[in-house]
């Protein structure tokens, strides 16, 4: 009897125990979602302020339409296709439904990933071979002209989604095919039933409790689904998981708490809704004498409008959800703007769809690989993309940009003439200049002894575990480079080596916390790391959430950087990305994108007026030292290098080395 | 009528063709091409350089799948023994967190495990670095938690172990209860019952708990980016980067994907052959 006690004991710690670890960490993302401040970890009192932000987040409102449009359209497709396969199936001989049943279990095996990617290559190759044909078809007549370019989107996403759906169905419709009794059919057939009468009358309502399950399970996984829709989507569609994806990879906003809260809470409702009519039901089969058959039972009055209420409800919420989310959703993208995280003063966005009616759809990528990568894969239906100098020569060389029609950007004329004809465009025939800046390092004088005026300080163990590593080869390599005392712009292998060794060493000592891109924000501004190197704009925005912070540009030198937008070649809507490059190109723009984003304009008004523009709008003065960080002087950028484009060879090189760092 | 019906899967059959065995073909060209288009085995022989990523990523999810099997079969056990209503209570807890995306539960640990974290914070409130501290002569005013491998494998198993719970307990719950009485009525005492009689016969639910951690565990690569910071590569980030990440090489991405592919399902065979015994057993 003790024995038992304590072994019950022993249960239900284990049970809770369990509970606490998988529901802590969602009650802890509900509390802060409920938190004044913007930190995750911080309490700074109650709120609902996040909601609000919510309800006029469009990003996040599009991106939970598109999860629940892919969702349930996937399902419906998986479910009806299913069944059918499904019938089929149990209809033909064995052998035959044995080898197709393996084919279908492809997809439950597979890693996500693994199917992600080859239905990514799929897509791909099929999109080229299609431009081929459809250049051949609109050269050979002119009745009907063909779109020469697709690309990843919705739909190949929602093809990805039947996909991995389908096995799903079929898996929980077959045991219900193979309960059944066959003779049934025969017997509905001999009673005068046609085949396809036997089919709806007698096959399906005796599998519907599978096509049911089928289902659910089907939109669960489409729900939960990220891998393959990353990999699928493309980059203008974004399901909530990808959103989420994109925001831990920058700050995290605390309306994703919000979005989560909501979820959270629904699923509770409803599956509390279902969890009361199962045990009605149950209680009912216990009561009742001998267990009848399914088919026969009939269910209580008090089920029934259960069920109903339960049905209508959750209909009434996919309703109001789809409703709102999809008035978000609706404003059609107009042009498709991919730039950098924490890069445009949001205000401007809302200030071009107000004055010209263009609605602009605005994304962020995590750096300039990432986006070549995207470009690469078909998956990049971009209007403007805003890439640093030596990835624009690199897109040049390899045909990728559109020239710029200049007379629809008026506004060139104000980018002083120090940011035009730089070697990534020496004719200036497909660039105006977005911003420019100097790398460097940025340490917290709390936790760091003394100065830091070396690229040293970002491979010494000293640090070990308190430094963040960019996470991009081009400016990690700089970084060693420059403090081996080569060229940023070096093809000579064995300095790269050289360069990759000092990058590999530190890494076994220890010294990286992580390699970080935009996740820098919240670490540095959190005190999570002492030392990082970034972008000296991102560092004034860290400042003004942590006053600790320093910034240097080594005495080694450093790179200086120009982003500059381009229209890509294969842009749908060359007109609109002219005049959205024209506006941000103004003097107005300039200054309030500055204002906010802390990078120097190549605009040379705004440049100029920004210390008045500065003081009218906070009533003091620009701080001089702030301001030099921002737009450094001659003697700053005269130890810094430009990037250039790299040679087929050093680039291969600089992914191999770049991939067996992580190692 | 048996044949009209088995038209029915004929679409599918075109779908299956098109979509789930064309992708893989296509893939299996790449991993054979060089950039230019050539035929080449030179992204196999790169993969060399990358043993220690495949090495690493087997060894956390082994780990996870391992610890997840140590929490899950007790709890699934325990969970078998109780009565309807809790255990349906149960089944929807355990549930529910995956019906939240599982990139917003990972986020979560961040805030826990941070430097400056929750957890951390818990810990210096209640004098537990100072007592480590003192204890050990370091100076730490936190404990390192984050971006570690320790704290992808708590990702791992956090997300995958309703997993392991889920085909463990519902094999267990649909064992034939007079069995157990007859092991009893034979003499068995608990212990002998569990181990000879309801171990054995629960084995097929463990094997499919085992692959529906572990696969998905090996091939994370959100898991390990939130909460390993980057410095620890995995399978899955290797392949991501390759296509969509920083280092564009679809060829050898490709190739990386096909190789864990046919490891996973050599796996899963040799799992497979060892389960369908035991799931014979159980028929009988």
């Amino acid at each position: 009897m003790s024995k038992r006690t304590s072994n019950r004991f022993g249960d239900s710690l284990l049970m809770g125990l369990v509970f606490l670890f998988l529901y802590a960490p969602i009650f802890i993302l509900i509390i802060f979602s409920f938190n004044a401040g913007t930190s995750s970890s911080v309490w700074r009192g109650f709120s609902l302020h996040w909601y609000n932000e919510l309800l006029h987040n469009r990003l996040i409102l599009t991106s939970v339409y598109t999860t629940l449009m892919v969702s349930l359209l996937a399902t419906l497709i998986a479910t009806v296709a299913g069944t059918f396969a499904a019938i089929g199936f149990y209809s033909m001989r064995r052998s035959r439904r044995d080898t197709l049943m393996t084919v279908n279990n492809i997809p439950m095996m597979n890693a996500d990933i693994v199917t992600g990617v080859s239905l990514c290559l799929l897509f791909v190759v099929f999109f080229n071979g299609w431009e081929h044909f459809a250049v051949w078809i609109n050269s050979v007549q002119s009745a009907v002209t063909l779109p020469t370019r697709l690309s990843l989107g919705f739909g190949t996403m929602l093809i990805a989604h039947v996909c991995f759906n389908i096995p799903y169905v079929i898996l929980a419709v077959g045991p219900k095919l193979r309960q059944m009794d066959r003779n049934l059919i025969d017997a509905a057939q001999d009673l005068g039933c046609t085949w396809m009468q036997a089919f709806w009358k007698v096959v399906i309502p005796e599998i519907k409790p599978g096509i049911v399950s089928g289902a659910l399970t089907a939109f669960t996984m489409s729900v939960d689904d990220f891998i393959i829709s990353y990999f699928t989507a493309g980059s203008s569609t974004s399901t909530l998981a990808m959103t989420i994806y994109g925001m831990t990879k920058k700050r995290v906003s605390p309306q994703i708490n919000a979005v989560s809260t909501l979820l959270f809470v629904t699923v509770l409702v409803l599956l509390a809704i279902i969890n009361i009519r199962e045990s009605h039901q149950e209680k009912r089969a216990v009561r009742g004498t001998v267990s009848r058959p399914k088919a026969f039972k009939k269910p209580g009055r008090a089920v029934i409008i259960l069920r109903r209420v339960a049905a209508g409800a959750l209909a009434c919420v996919l309703a109001v959800v789809l409703i709102v989310t999809g008035k978000a959703a609706n404003a059609r993208p107009v042009v498709n703007v991919c730039s950098w995280g924490e890069y445009i003063d949001e205000d401007l966005i809302a200030e071009f769809e107000e004055t010209t009616g263009i609605a602009v759809n605005y994304q962020t990528v995590e750096s300039n690989e990432a986006l070549y990568s995207l470009i690469e894969m078909g998956g990049a239906d971009f209007d403007v993309i805003v890439p640093s100098d030596y990835m624009i020569a690199r897109l040049i060389d390899e045909g990728l940009l559109a020239e710029l029609d200049y007379g629809n950007i008026p506004n060139y004329e104000l980018i002083d003439a120090a940011y035009k004809g730089l070697n990534y465009d020496p004719d200036n025939k497909y660039t105006v200049p977005y911003a420019w800046g100097t790398l460097g390092i940025i340490y917290n004088t709390t936790m760091v002894d003394g100065e830091i005026t070396s690229w040293d300080a970002m491979f010494d163990p000293q640090y070990a575990g308190q430094v963040l590593m960019i996470n991009n080869s081009r400016d990690a390599l700089a970084a060693a480079l420059l403090d081996l005392g080569y060229s940023i712009n070096t093809t000579d292998e064995t300095e790269l080596r050289a360069a990759f060794g000092r990058l590999r060493e530190a890494k076994d000592a220890g010294v990286y916390q992580a390699f970080v891109m935009d996740q820098v924000f919240q670490k540095m501004e959190g005190g999570n790391a002492a030392i990082a190197m970034y972008y000296a704009g991102d560092y004034l925005t860290m400042l003004e959430n942590n006053e600790d912070l320093a910034f240097v540009v080594p005495d080694e030198g450093s790179n200086w950087f120009v982003d500059a937008m381009c229209v890509l070649k294969t842009a749908q809507h060359k007109q609109e990305a002219e005049a959205w490059i024209n506006f941000i190109a103004s003097t107005t723009s300039s200054l309030a994108n500055m204002d906010y984003i802390w990078y120097a304009s190549p605009n040379g008004e705004a440049l100029e007026q920004y210390g008045d523009y500065y003081f009218e709008l906070y009533e003091e003065e620009l701080d001089e030292e702030l301001f030099a960080i921002m737009a450094p002087p001659v003697e700053v950028l005269d130890r810094c290098e430009i990037y250039e484009n790299l040679p087929v060879d050093t680039l291969a090189l600089y992914n191999d080395l770049w991939n067996q760092l992580g190692i | 009528m048996k044949n009209k019906l088995s038209r029915f899967a004929v679409p599918y059959e075109v779908w299956m063709a098109l979509f789930v065995v064309a992708p893989i073909v296509i893939m299996v060209f790449y991993a054979f091409s060089s950039a230019e288009g050539g035929f080449t085995l030179s992204n196999f022989v790169k993969m060399g350089d990358y043993t220690e990523v495949f090495l690493r990523s087997f060894e956390l999810a082994l780990i996870a799948t391992a610890i997840c099997l140590l929490i899950g079969y007790p709890v699934s056990y325990f969970m078998s023994r109780e009565g309807a209503s809790f255990r349906r209570t149960a089944m929807v807890l355990i549930m529910l967190p995956m019906w939240m995306n599982f990139l917003l539960r990972t986020y979560s640990w961040i805030t826990i495990l941070d430097n400056n974290g929750l957890l951390n914070q818990l810990f210096g409130k209640i004098g537990l670095i100072a007592l480590y501290n003192n204890l050990t002569g370091s100076e730490l005013t936190y404990f390192p938690m984050m971006n570690t491998q320790g704290a992808v494998v708590l990702g791992m198993v956090y997300n995958y172990l309703p997993f392991m719970i889920l085909p463990i307990y519902s094999v267990i719950i649909k064992l034939d209860h007079s069995l157990l009485e007859a092991a009893r009525d034979l003499g068995a005492n608990s212990a002998t019952v569990f181990r000879k009689v309801i171990l054995p016969l629960s084995l097929p639910g463990v094997l499919s708990g085992i692959t529906m951690v572990f696969v998905p565990s090996v091939s994370t690569f959100a898991i390990s980016q939130m909460l390993g910071g980057g410095t620890e590569l995995l399978l899955g980030d290797l392949i991501e980067r390759q296509f969509l990440g920083g280092a564009y090489n679809p060829q050898l991405g490709a190739a990386i994907s096909l190789v864990m592919m046919v490891i996973v399902v050599v796996c899963m065979v040799v799992m497979n052959r060892f389960g369908e015994g035991e799931e014979q057993a159980v028929m009988l």
